[in-house]
C-alpha cells in the first residue's frame, strides 16, 4: 500500500512539473526542434547550439526532441508538433528521404519547417546546411599533396544511405580517387560515424595489411578510433589520418601529430542560422530560403584557432 | 568387435553432442587459419580477445541472469552510464584505482534497482531492465549534455594497458570468466541459480528463496556491466554517451551460442565463453578477408542460426537417438541383462 502511494505520489509530481513546464512557455512563437539523434555527438553539439541560440530571442520557446535515430519516432515528434500547434519546426532529419514524406503532410497542415544538417534533397523546405561535397573535397585537395605514391589506404564510412557519408564520399572519388589511380583502397567498411566500431576495424586492418599509409574517414569520430587502434599496435609513426567535422578530439589529435587534418563543420554557425532563418519565416521578413555554412580545414598550421573554438564552446577544458 | 565398435561409435556421438559447441570453435579457427595466413598468429589472438573482452564480460552476466531464467536489456544503457561516471570521477580527482571502483559501484546500484523491481513488484525482467535501459542513457545523455568527453590521461590504462605482454581487458575477461565458472560450479548461489532457472515453484517449495537468489544475480550483473563500462570508456579513449548501444544482444548472443537456454536452468561459463570466441573469430576473419560490411552481417546472421541449429540438434535429436540406439543395442547383445 505504501508503495502504491509512492507510486501515485511520483506520478502526480511529474504531471505537475510537465504542466508547470507547459505554463512556463509563454513566449509568442512555439518552436519545436527536432534533432536526428541526442546520442550523436555532432547532433548534439548543434543541439546545444541551438537551445543557446533561441535564448537570444525573447518571442521564441524552443523545445527539443530527440529523434534517437529512428525514422518512426522522427515522424511522431513532427505529427505531435503539428498536433501541439507549434509554430515551426527546425529539423535535423535522419533520412530525409523518408522524412519528407511527414514533413510535406505536415506543411498543408499549415506546419513552417527551416531543416538543417543535412537539409532535403529537392529543396522543397527552407534548409541551413553545410556542403557535404565542400567537406569532403577540401580534405581530398590536402590528400593529393601529401599521400605518397602507390600508397595503400583505407576508407571508413558513416550509415549506409547517410547523405553527409556520401556526399563526402563522393567528393574523395571525384578529387582524390579518380586522380590518383596508384593509389589503393585495401578496404573499405561502414562504422556508423563510431570510434568503437572504427578502432576495431582499424584493428583487424592493421593485422590484415600491415603497413598503412592512409586513412580517409568520413568524419573524427571514426579517424580518433583508427588513431587508438594504431596507437595500440605499438606502432611508432602514424599514418596520415583524414577526418571531418572539426570535434574537440581532432584538433586535439591533430595537434599532437597523430591526425592530418579534419574539415571543420560549424555547429554554433549552422544553429545561429537556422535559428534566425526561423525567426524570419515566423515574423515574415524576408530571407534567403536556402543557405549553405562554409568550412574551414585544420590542419597542425592552424589547429589552435580550432581548439580556441573548443575552448570558448567549454568542450576543452 | 561390431560391439566395439558401436561402443565407440556411441562415445564420439555423445562427445560430439556434449561438446559440439567447442567443435564447431575448432573447426573455425581451422578453417579460418587455412584461408588467412594472418589469422593464425599471436598477435591477431592478442587483438581478437582484446576486442571480445567487453562483451564477453557482459555475456558472463547475461549468462548468470538466463540461466535463473530473467534477462537484462538495460546493460548497454548502464555501461555508458558507468563507464561516464568512472571518467568523470576520474577526471575530477585523478584518483585511478577508485576510479574502476565508481563504474562498478554504479552498474551494482543500476543491478540492484533492475532485482529490487523485478521481485518487489513481481514485473517481468524484461519491462524493468527496458525501463532502465531508456533511463540509464536518458541519465547518460543528462550528464555529458550529449558530448564526448576526452583527455582521459591514465584512465586509459584500464582498458589500454599491457600486462607481462597480456592486455589488461583480457586480464579482466579471464578474472571474470574465473569468477563466473566458479560461482555457477562451487557455490550455494549458483546451484540456486540452477534450480530457479530448471523450475521457479519447485526451487521455491524446497526452500530457496527465490527473490533474494534473483536479486544477486542482478547485483553481480550489474557489477560486471559497471566494470565494461570502465573498460570501454579506457579503451576507446573516450566518455561516450552512446556507447554500448545494443550490447546486450551481442552479449546474449555470445551466451546462447555457447549453449546457454532461453527457456533457464541451462549454461555454462565455458560455453559463453566459447559462444564470445566463436563470434569474435567470425568478426575478425570477416575483416581480415576484407568482406563487405553488408555481406558480413549476411553471413554473421546465417553463421549463428547454424552454429546453434547444429549445437541443439545435436543436444536432442537426431543425433541423441542414435546415441541411445548404439548403446542399447551391444548392452542387450552382450550382456543378456534381465529386464528390471
Amino acid at each position: 500500500m505504501e508503495f502504491k502511494k509512492m507510486i501515485a505520489c511520483a506520478m502526480a509530481f511529474g504531471v505537475l512539473a510537465i504542466g508547470g513546464s507547459a505554463f512556463a512557455q509563454n513566449a509568442k512563437y512555439r518552436v519545436a526542434y527536432i534533432a536526428r539523434s541526442q546520442s550523436d555527438s555532432f547532433a548534439a553539439w548543434l543541439a546545444n547550439s541551438i537551445v543557446k541560440e533561441a535564448k537570444k530571442y525573447p518571442d521564441i520557446s524552443l523545445t527539443v526532441f530527440d529523434g534517437q535515430s529512428r525514422n518512426e519516432l522522427m515522424q511522431s515528434h513532427i505529427e505531435n508538433a503539428v498536433t501541439n500547434k507549434y509554430n515551426l519546426i527546425i529539423i535535423q532529419p535522419y533520412d530525409p528521404e523518408i522524412q519528407i514524406g511527414p514533413v510535406k503532410q505536415a506543411t498543408v497542415q499549415g506546419m513552417k519547417f527551416v531543416a538543417t544538417n543535412p537539409k532535403f534533397s529537392d529543396n522543397s523546405v527552407p534548409s541551413v546546411d553545410s556542403s557535404p561535397y565542400l567537406l569532403g573535397s577540401v580534405n581530398a585537395k590536402l590528400a593529393m599533396t601529401q599521400v605518397p605514391k602507390n600508397a595503400k589506404v583505407v576508407v571508413l564510412l558513416g550509415p549506409p544511405g547517410n547523405p553527409h557519408s556520401l556526399g563526402r564520399r563522393d567528393a574523395w572519388q571525384k578529387e582524390f580517387f579518380d586522380k590518383r589511380p596508384d593509389v589503393k583502397i585495401l578496404d573499405e567498411q561502414i562504422a556508423n560515424w563510431n570510434k568503437d566500431e572504427a578502432m576495431r576495424l582499424m584493428e583487424d586492418w592493421v593485422q590484415a595489411h600491415g603497413k598503412i599509409d592512409a586513412v580517409i574517414s568520413m568524419n573524427d569520430n571514426m579517424a580518433a578510433g583508427a588513431v587508438e587502434a594504431i596507437k595500440g599496435s605499438g606502432a611508432t609513426t602514424y599514418p596520415l589520418v583524414y577526418g571531418t567535422d572539426g570535434t574537440a578530439e581532432a584538433c586535439l589529435l591533430i595537434k599532437d601529430g597523430k591526425m592530418t587534418s579534419t574539415a571543420l563543420q560549424n555547429a554554433d554557425e549552422l544553429a545561429v542560422r537556422s535559428v534566425k532563418m526561423a525567426h524570419d519565416i515566423l515574423t515574415g521578413k524576408p530571407t534567403d530560403l536556402h543557405e549553405t555554412v562554409g568550412t574551414e580545414l585544420y590542419t597542425r598550421n592552424n589547429v589552435d584557432k580550432c581548439i580556441a573554438l573548443h575552448q570558448s564552446l567549454g568542450d576543452i577544458k | 568387435m561390431r560391439t566395439e565398435t558401436r561402443n565407440l561409435t556411441g562415445r564420439f556421438t555423445l562427445l560430439s553432442s556434449r561438446y559440439s559447441i567447442y567443435l564447431i570453435l575448432i573447426v573455425m579457427v581451422v578453417v579460418s587459419s587455412i584461408i588467412s595466413p594472418v589469422f593464425f598468429s599471436a598477435s591477431n589472438f592478442s587483438n581478437i580477445s582484446r576486442q571480445i573482452s567487453i562483451t564477453t564480460i557482459l555475456a558472463f552476466g547475461q549468462t548468470l541472469l538466463i540461466i535463473c531464467g530473467l534477462i537484462d536489456l538495460s546493460a548497454g544503457s548502464v555501461l555508458a552510464l558507468a563507464g561516464l561516471l568512472s571518467v568523470m570521477f576520474y577526471k575530477a580527482t585523478g584518483m585511478f584505482v577508485p576510479s574502476i571502483a565508481v563504474g562498478i559501484a554504479v552498474g551494482s546500484l543500476c543491478g540492484f534497482v533492475n532485482g529490487w523491481i523485478v521481485t518487489r513488484f513481481a514485473t517481468p525482467a524484461f519491462i524493468a531492465t527496458l525501463a532502465m535501459q531508456t533511463a540509464a542513457r536518458g541519465a547518460a545523455l543528462m550528464l555529458t549534455n550529449g558530448q564526448n568527453i576526452y583527455e582521459l590521461d591514465k584512465f586509459v590504462a584500464w582498458g589500454q594497458g599491457v600486462v607481462l605482454g597480456i592486455p589488461a581487458p583480457v586480464i579482466f575477461l579471464v578474472l571474470v570468466a574465473l569468477l563466473t565458472w566458479y560461482v555457477l560450479n562451487h557455490t550455494r548461489l549458483g546451484r540456486y541459480i540452477y534450480a530457479i532457472g530448471g523450475n521457479q515453484e519447485a526451487a521455491r517449495a524446497s526452500g530457496i528463496r527465490v527473490n533474494r537468489i534473483k536479486k544477486w544475480a542482478f547485483l553481480l550483473n550489474g557489477a560486471l556491466v559497471g566494470l565494461a563500462g570502465v573498460l570501454y570508456m579506457s579503451r576507446v579513449n573516450a566518455g561516450l554517451p552512446n556507447a554500448g548501444i545494443g550490447f546486450e544482444f551481442d552479449a546474449m548472443t555470445a551466451a546462447i551460442i555457447g549453449g546457454t537456454s532461453f527457456s533457464g536452468g541451462i549454461g555454462t561459463a565455458v560455453g559463453t565463453l566459447a559462444g564470445a570466441f566463436i563470434m569474435g573469430f567470425l568478426g575478425n576473419i570477416m575483416n581480415l578477408l576484407g568482406i563487405q560490411s553488408y555481406l558480413q552481417q549476411v553471413i554473421k546472421g546465417g553463421i549463428i542460426v547454424l552454429a546453434v541449429a547444429y549445437d541443439i540438434s545435436s543436444k536432442t535429436g537426431r543425433k541423441k537417438k542414435n546415441v541411445a540406439a548404439s548403446q542399447a543395442k551391444p548392452v542387450t547383445a552382450a550382456t543378456n541383462l534381465p529386464n528390471p
